[in-house]
């Protein structure tokens, strides 16, 4: 079942997002730890779309969707602002103790699965994958060939 | 979100209380930076009362304490949450800034 909110680049929808999010991952799935991480995450790409593909500008669309699988919670954000460039990003050097451009590599690091499409008209879908503990990647096709056995 | 002051002491006592996002951590940042400007370049930021901390939350703690080391101070934490602690593991941030248990553990490392 695939849950979306529709918010704005506005920054304050930061805190509706979260309070959305928090009650979409808290059927005891994850451990409240990974919840709080994710939060995090999906905040981090949230604030990216505000500052980076709308570059400030308020009232823009974002859509956050959540979706459950058999062994994995995914979750994707939605921008229609200017698309993610791989080739100007630069990761942060953490020896330098940065101020600023930690949020990627915040969502990078808490996901356990990282994607980005900007394959599409304009914008980008970040997409973030969580695997539910005790259930390891590929869990449900191993249950669907028992079936068929 | 509420960001209590008190700047009575040798050393100032910041505490935000809420969560800490680019909303929140703008204000945090430039409540910092006259803070240290303003002759008080040691600064308590106890985060007790901070249940979400994200990268701009820590982006105003990081430049503020560079700024305050520059003006012979520090920005001291104290008071981290477990969920607040992981991402500031994460970052290494932890091991760059000063981390104490408490209030006054924050304030006595100053002698």
């Amino acid at each position: 079942m695939r849950q979306v909110l529709s918010m704005t680049s506005d920054p304050a929808e930061l805190a509706r997002m979260r309070a959305w999010l928090r009650g979409e991952l808290a059927d005891g799935s994850l451990p409240r730890e990974t919840c709080a991480q994710l939060l995090v995450a999906v905040g981090e790409l949230c604030t990216n779309a505000i500052k980076h593909a709308y570059g400030g500008r308020a009232g823009q669309p974002i859509e956050v969707a959540v979706e459950r699988g058999p062994d994995r919670i995914q979750i994707e954000v939605e921008d229609w602002g200017v698309p993610f460039d791989p080739e100007r990003y630069v990761a942060p050097d953490l020896d330098a103790v940065p101020d600023h451009g930690l949020g990627l590599f915040l969502a990078r690091t808490i996901a356990d699965g990282f994607s980005w499409d900007t394959a599409r008209a304009g914008g980008t879908r970040w997409t973030l994958i969580k695997y539910l503990p005790g259930r390891p990647p590929g869990a449900s096709q191993t249950r669907s060939a028992r079936e068929r056995e | 979100m509420d960001i209590d002051v008190d700047r009575t002491g040798a050393v100032a006592v910041v505490a935000p209380k809420g969560e800490l996002d680019m909303v929140v951590s703008d204000r945090l940042k430039r409540m910092l930076a006259e803070l240290i400007e303003g002759g008080q370049p040691r600064v308590v930021v106890d985060l007790a009362g901070v249940a979400y901390i994200d990268s701009s939350g820590m982006g105003a703690l990081v430049a503020a304490m560079k700024q305050a080391r520059a003006a012979g101070g520090d920005v001291r934490l104290c008071g981290l949450q477990d969920d607040v602690r992981a991402i500031f593991e994460m970052t290494r941030l932890s091991k760059a800034m000063a981390i104490h248990p408490s209030r006054s553990d924050a304030l006595a490392s100053w002698g």
